[in-house]
This record gives structure tokens, sequence and C-alpha cells, in this order.
């Protein structure tokens, strides 16, 4: 009986954004899209019932106690073999940071439809933002690899699309592609790490990585749990910006506040540390991989908190800061400190949300204050001071050119990468031309400007 | 069955109506009206032969050819969903195309070219593919009309695929080579040839040039049902050994790593959309690997996908390119504001391509991962790669060709609005993609029924030989 009211609850808590995108979607895409007051009004109807029934599913499984339990919904791609199923795997961690989720995102509704009053992209703005809360609640109670990748690729789009919002603005979009060229890194690392976890374990079902068969993790050899775990750190890395993936996170400022805070304050940055902490046990058994999450999250933390005192916007440095606590947790996870990671990372994630949101009006009062009394408020001071000018000199330029990871990026991996695909374009087209008659081949331009 | 019979003398009969009534005086609007009705009709009676729970009994000795001992005309489940695929990208051709690139020609050689693969989906004999095949070749040079260099490049690499197709088509069926070496030399030179007609690297350096110049509607329609894929469904998969499927595999995936990754750099929209179809085609052409039953159902659904995917998203190319003139994808268009159906479409169906979730392209991609990854994991590994480059492709051409600018420079009197014909259409093609993403099990059941068939016709072969 708990189990099946459980599931309904589940089903209904994931089910609700879905429906809020079909909705808002749907109406657009027949060029009838609602009106401000009845997008916002069902769009914090949506996330509230959403979290509510998450919620009430916590305290169940609060209250019966029972460990993780999977719940099917079936097959849903075909009744044979080969099928993707709909399954969630659900305990308390799973449900409390879906109900988190779900939480924020209501928050941030309520708050985008009077921030967001009268713009141009207001429904494609909720459109995108319940897509977002739809991947990240798939992400959170996945059971298996198929479910949490659905949800992994809508956070991306959902994301991307957000950073290019204001979609008239080139700089936007540029960095709406940026950004999703390194999630797309991320997506291709988590679905090796799945085609890996199917071939040498033949399942896909994630209670193997999430530790509900704990006996059956310890099937896996320490090599394969030790690839399959790179491959995760390599997905969570892209996901939540860890070095060297840092270089989006400010290109991803682009979009709205309430999208920036949601995004890059609680909820997507920490969707990673989520599944880092959900593969714990396959951690455990890959001590390789531990150390490299812990090194990673090390590295990270100490680049944020050095990038976030020189950012001269404050988006940019709440982003580096949320960074600093996520490569924090990340080390928490890879010392196994679990219950202190979760705790870490839902209570920073309200915080930080908390602090985007408020940024706008807190400025607004600073320069208020600043030119009530004439004069600029102190500024703070770290710990640099103790370094000698000639070293604190490069340390302000390392973090204001933000680690050069961009222009390393480009130098190592993009322009090798572009250089290489033209020049096979080019190949492409001589060897095109090659194959045809001799006499139309020296005259290729001519025949190309008869054409046009 | 004689139900059967009748379903599909209606929809042959909606093309050869248009053909015949394009010559009558009839004016050209009113004869594309007509068209697209004709186009909804034979899509709707392919849907039900389709959905017919006998059709797949159409396949009687009295339709047999003796060469090759195939049906001439049979319906089953193959062939049963690739039906409805021809009439629907006619219904797309027809009501979606500029009206200054579809005249009166137009849509005569249009209702030709849909009849000759409704056609070629409906038989399984060798000759009649390798007529169809000319005749299909034929339209497709007069459809380019005076586009000289894209007629050569038809002419010359299809044209030697049409050739290679008949040399060992006549060493496989011939009535002295049958069971002997010169019949296994025969089905080599016929994998040669649907590679070259596929595009399949090395095979493929004509398929960016032919779509980035001339005529973009006609290469859409000649490509994207994808006729290549079918010959080598019912004429090499039940007859090759797993070395030759697994050439053609490993072949298919490089293109489609290949074709996803120069399509990211490209600087021309066509030429994109060129490199993006040679990916997504070679994704049907690894799956024909015949690695499990789910790997083959895998890539008959990507089939379907990727040939209406991204024949929706070539016509939306067409259709901006009718609006705008030539794309570049070096520089912003702007314009989202102005046709926001037009980029929704843009970016659904080239989202479907790369396979995201909640569309039929996942589905597709799921069955082929997860059918392969025991036999042959590269191919994970491979279509992950061409996945990840594909979305990044589609996004860099969404964000280039709608978005990045403010539409100051278009006069406000311009019309750049889709019509209803356009609209209606377009999402028609989603609601088709999405839907079949979010419920793709009558579809697939059906496609691991076609599976199954294929791979026991292939085991029968064997024990035969």
């Amino acid at each position: 009986m708990t189990s099946l009211s459980l599931a309904w609850l589940v089903l209904l808590g994931v089910g609700s954004p879905f429906l809020l995108f079909a909705v808002l979607g749907g109406a657009s895409l027949l060029n009838r899209p609602l009106r401000e007051r009845w997008t916002g009004f069902l769009a914090a109807g949506s996330m509230t019932l959403s979290c509510a029934v998450l919620l009430t599913g916590l305290i169940i499984a609060g209250a019966t106690r029972t460990g993780p339990r999977l719940l099917s919904f079936g097959a849903w791609s075909a009744s044979h073999e080969g099928g993707v199923a709909i399954e969630f795997l659900v305990d308390r961690a799973s449900l409390g940071f879906a109900a988190l989720a779900a939480a924020i995102a209501g928050v941030v509704s309520a708050f985008s439809y009077r921030y967001l009053h009268r713009e141009p992209g207001y429904n494609r703005y909720f459109i995108l933002l319940s897509l977002f809360v739809s991947g990240m609640l798939l992400v959170a109670l996945a059971g298996n690899v198929e479910v949490l990748f659905v949800g992994w690729e809508l956070v991306g789009l959902s994301s991307a699309l957000l950073v290019g919002f204001f979609h008239d603005r080139p700089a936007a979009v540029a960095n709406a592609l940026r950004v999703f060229s390194v999630y797309r890194v991320s997506d291709a690392a988590m679905l090796s790490a799945a085609v890996l976890l199917r071939h040498v374990a033949g399942t896909d079902s994630l209670s193997l990585l999430f530790g509900a068969a704990r006996a059956t993790t310890a099937g896996l050899s320490s090599a394969n749990a030790t690839m399959i775990a790179v491959l995760l750190i390599v997905a969570v890395a892209g996901k939540s910006a860890l070095l060297p993936f840092s270089g989006w996170l400010p290109r991803a400022m682009e979009g709205p506040t309430p999208s920036s805070a949601v995004y890059y304050g609680s909820l997507s940055i920490h969707a990673g540390c989520f599944l880092l902490l959900r593969s714990a046990p396959l951690l455990m058994h890959a001590p390789a991989a531990r150390v490299l999450a812990g090194v990673l999250g090390l590295v990270t933390a100490a680049f944020a908190g050095l990038a976030t005192r020189v950012q001269s916007d404050v988006k940019s440095s709440l982003a580096y800061a949320s960074l600093t606590q996520v490569g924090l947790i990340v080390v928490e996870i890879a010392l196994g400190w679990n219950r202190l990671a979760f705790v870490h990372l839902a209570g920073h994630a309200c915080f930080r949300l908390l602090q985007f949101l408020s940024a706008p009006n807190v400025l607004h009062d600073l320069h208020g204050m600043e030119e009530t009394l004439s004069e600029r408020s102190p500024k703070s001071v770290g710990v640099e001071v103790l370094l000698p000018q000639r070293w604190r000199r490069r340390l302000f330029l390392f973090a204001l050119e933000r680690g050069f990871l961009d222009s390393v990026l480009d130098r190592l991996v993009v322009n090798p990468f572009t250089a290489t695909a033209r020049r096979l374009t080019n190949l492409d087209a001589w060897l095109c031309g090659a194959v045809l008659p001799v006499e139309r081949m020296l005259a290729p331009q001519a025949v190309r400007e008869q054409d046009e | 069955m004689s139900n059967v019979g009748a379903w599909l003398t209606v929809a042959a009969a909606m093309p050869s109506l248009i053909a015949g009534a394009s010559s009558a005086r009839i004016e050209v609007e009113r004869l594309r009206r007509l068209a697209v009705v004709g186009a909804a009709v034979m899509l709707a009676a392919s849907l039900i032969v389709a959905m017919l729970p006998h059709a797949f009994e159409l396949r009687t000795s009295a339709f047999t050819s003796e060469p090759g001992g195939e049906a001439v005309l049979r319906v089953d489940a193959l062939s049963s969903v690739l039906l409805p695929l021809a009439a629907g990208l006619w219904l797309l051709t027809v009501a979606v195309t500029p009206r200054a690139a579809l005249d009166r020609g137009g849509l005569r050689r249009t209702a030709l070219a849909t009849l000759i693969t409704f056609a070629s989906f409906l038989t399984e004999s060798a000759v009649v593919l390798l007529l169809l095949s000319a005749g299909s070749l034929w339209t497709f040079l007069t459809a380019l009309g005076g586009h000289q260099y894209q007629r050569r490049i038809v002419a010359v690499y299809l044209g030697a695929s049409t050739v290679l197709f008949g040399v060992g088509v006549a060493l496989l069926i011939g009535p002295h080579t049958q069971g002997t070496r010169w019949a296994s030399v025969g089905l080599w030179i016929i994998a040669a040839a649907a590679l070259l007609r596929k595009g399949i690297v090395p095979f493929h350096a004509w398929v960016p040039e032919l779509f980035d110049r001339g005529r973009l509607g006609p290469t859409i329609l000649y490509s994207a049902p994808q006729v290549g894929a079918y010959m080598t469904v019912v004429l090499i998969v039940p007859r090759a050994t797993p070395e030759l499927l697994r050439i053609i595999a490993v072949l298919a995936l490089a293109t489609s790593v290949y074709g996803a990754a120069l399509a990211l750099v490209q600087t021309s929209a066509r030429r994109a959309c060129g490199y993006l179809f040679m990916s997504q085609s070679a994704l049907v052409m690894a799956g024909l690997d015949c690695t499990s039953t789910s790997a083959l159902a895998g890539g008959l659904v990507v089939w379907l996908s990727a040939g209406l995917a991204f024949a929706g998203l070539a016509r939306s190319v067409l259709v901006l390119e009718a609006r705008r003139g030539r794309l570049d994808l070096s520089s912003y268009h702007g314009g989202y504001d102005r046709t926001p159906l037009l980029a929704i479409s843009f970016l659904t169906m080239g989202l479907a391509c790369t396979g995201f979730p909640g569309t039929l392209g996942f589905v597709g991609q799921e069955l082929l991962v997860n059918g392969a990854v025991d036999a042959f994991p590269v191919m994970g590994f491979a279509i992950v790669a061409a996945s990840a480059l594909t979305g990044l492709a589609v996004l860099r051409m969404y964000f280039s060709l709608f978005c990045g600018r403010r539409d100051v420079f278009a006069h406000s009197a311009l019309r750049f609005e889709l019509t209803r014909r356009e609209a209606w259409t377009l999402v028609a093609v989603i609601v088709a993609l999405i839907g079949l993403g979010i419920a793709p099990r009558p579809l697939v059941d059906s496609r691991l029924a076609a599976s199954d068939r294929i791979l026991r016709e292939r085991a029968h072969m064997s024990a035969r030989e």
C-alpha cells in the first residue's frame, strides 16, 4: 500500500512540471501563448503541487524507515528486450533532493512572475524553467541510466537556451553555445559510462552504482569500476563547472537573474555533486577515482575562491563563490563524508538562491547608501595581503582572466579541431571535383558561378 | 488482402493522378492545393495499410518474379511503415516548399519521385529495384534543371551507383552465377553501390557538394527516404557474411562521427545540412549490422526518425532561404521574433536528429546502443560521440539562423511569418516526432517484428547455402 501511494506521489511530483511544459509549450506552438497571469499562476501551482507531493513522499519514506526502493512503471519503448523502462530509485536522499528542487523552483517561479513582467520572452522563460525542473526531478529520482540521461539532457538544453534567453544579443548567444558545448562533453561522458556499465555489468540499473545492490557492486572489477567512475567524474565536472571546465560559468551569467539563481546558484550546479553523492558506493570501489575527485574538488575550490574575489559583476562573483562550495562538497564526497556533503549541498543551494535573488536589491541599497554618505564602502581584505606584491599581482591577473581556462581550451581543443575539420571539408570538395570529368575540373569556379 | 490491395491502390493513385493532372490546364496554385490533398490522402491510406492486421499477407506467388525468387510486390513488417514515410515526405514537400521553387513541372516530378519511392518500398525484387533506381535517378536529374554542376555530381556519383547496382544484380541473380563465387562478388558490388548512394565514407564527398550547390528541394526528396538503406536490407542483409555487415557498420559509424564533426564547422547552412544528413543516414546502416534484434530495430526506427526529422530540418532551411536568401553560418541572422514557429520547428527537428529525449530519434538510438553494446561496444561509443557533435552542430545552426541580432534592418512591411499551410505542416511533423517519441511502443514493436523477420530470413538463407 505504501509502495503504491509512494509510486503515485512520485509520478505526480515528476509529472506536474512535465504537464506544465506540455501546456505552455503546446499553447505557444499553436501560436496561442497564455497570458502572463495564467502562465505565472500555472507555474507556481505546478511547482507547489510537485513540492508538496514529493515532501509527502519524503515523510512517508522517512516514517516507514525502509531502504531504497525501485519504483518501476514498466517498459516504455518496447514490450520486448532492449526497451527503455521508466524506473525511479526512491530513498530519503533522492526524495529530499527532489523536494528541494521543486521548492526552489517554486520560489523562483514566484519571483520571476514579477521580475520578468512584460518581458517579450516571458512564456519562453517559463517553458524552459518547467523543462529544467522536469529534468532535475528525473536526475534526482532516476532508477536507471536512461531516465538519468533524459533528465541530464533536459537540464543541459534548458540551461543553454536560458543563457541565450536575450537572443538578440550576440554575446548571449555565443556564450550559450559555449556552455552547451561543455554540457555535450559532459553528456558524452555520462553516456559513455552508461555504455561501459551496460557492457561490463549487463545492466543499466543505477542500483548497481548507487548502492541499492551493494553485493553486486563488488561484482564490478576494480579497473571497470575506476573507468566508470572516472567517466562519471568527467560528466560531473562538465555539469558542475569543476576544473578544467570552469570557463563556462561566468559566460552562463548572460541569462535573466532568476535563471542564473536557479541554475548556477542552487540546482544545476549541484546536479553533478548529487550524482557523485549517489555514486559514492562506486567511488568506494574505485580509490583512484576518489583521489581524482578529491583533487579536482580541492583545486576547483581554491581557484574559484580566488576568482570570486576579483569579479567585476555581482553575478559572476556569486557564481564563483558557488563554485568554491561545490568544490568543497566534492572533496567531502571524496572523503566519504556523505551526510555532511548532502547537508552542505542542500544548505548551500538555499543560501545561494537567496543571495542571487536579493543581489539586485542589495546592490541598489548599497549604491544608495554610498551616495548618501558620499564615500565608497570599505573593501574587504583577505589573506592575499600576506603575499609579496609581485605574487599578488600575478594572482590578481590569473584570477581576473579566470585562470586563462578558455584560451587554453581554445588552443588545445577548439582550434585544432576546427582547423582539421575545415581541412577535411576542403578535401571533400576537392575529392568531389576530382572525380568529375576533366574539362569541368579545369574551370570549377566558372561552373559554380553559372550555378549560382 | 483485398483491403490492403484497395488501400495500396488508393495510395499509389494519388501521385499518379497529380502527375497526370500536371499536364492539364489547371492553375499552378490550384494544382498545388490538389497535390497537398492528394499527399494527405496518400498518407492516410498508407497509415491504414500499416495498421491493418492482415497487411502482411500481401505476398502471393502470383506476384513473384522468376529470376531472384523475390516478391515483386509485397507488404510486410518492414515496408508497411516505410510507405507512410514516403507519403509524409511528399506531403511535406508540396506543403512547405516555397512557391517559386515548385512550379508545374516540379509538382509532376515530386509526384513521380514519390511514386517511385513508394514502389521501391513495395518490392524486394532486385530487378525491379534496379529499374526503379534508374527511374529515380532520371527524375532527380530532370528536377535539377539547369544546375549543371549539381547535375554532373548526380550523373557521375549516383550514375556510378546505379551501374554498380546493375552489375551486382546481374552477378547475384544471373542464371549461371547463382551459388558461385560470382554471386558473392555481386553482393560486394551491390554493397559498394549502396554505400555510394548513401554517401558512406569513403564514398561521401559528393553529398555536401550536392546539398550546397543548386536545388535543395529535389535533393531532400531524393535523399530523405534512404532507398539505399532499403536496398541493403532487402538484398544485402539476408545474404551477406557477418564480415561484410561488420565492414558496412564500421564505415557507417565512421561516417556518422565524421559527418557530425564536419557539420559543426561549416559556414554554409546547406552544406551543414549535407553533413548532418550523412551522419544521420549512416546510423541506419550501422544498425543493419544484425548484432541483435533490438539493434536492428533501432536502426529501423532511426531510419524513420532521421528521414522525417532531417527532411523537416532541411525544408525549414529552404523556407528560411526563401525569405532571406542564401544562409551563412558565420554570422548571426536574428529574426526569432518574426518567425518563432519556424525557429521552434528547426530546433525540434534538429534535436530529433540528434536523438534528444522525448523525440523519436532518442528511442531509435537507445535501441541501437542497448542492442549492440554487448557484441559491438564500439557502436555505443561512436553513437555517443556522433550524437554529442550533432547536437552541438544543430544548436550552432539554430543560434546563427534565428538569434544573435535585432531585426532592425528588415522593413516592417516584409512578411516573414509562415503561411498557414506551412505552419500546420511543420506543427504536424513536430507532433509526429514528439508523439512517437513519447509513446513509441506500437512503432517499436512493429520494428522489432520487422527485424525479427529480417534475421529469420537471414538465418533461412544461411541454412539454404
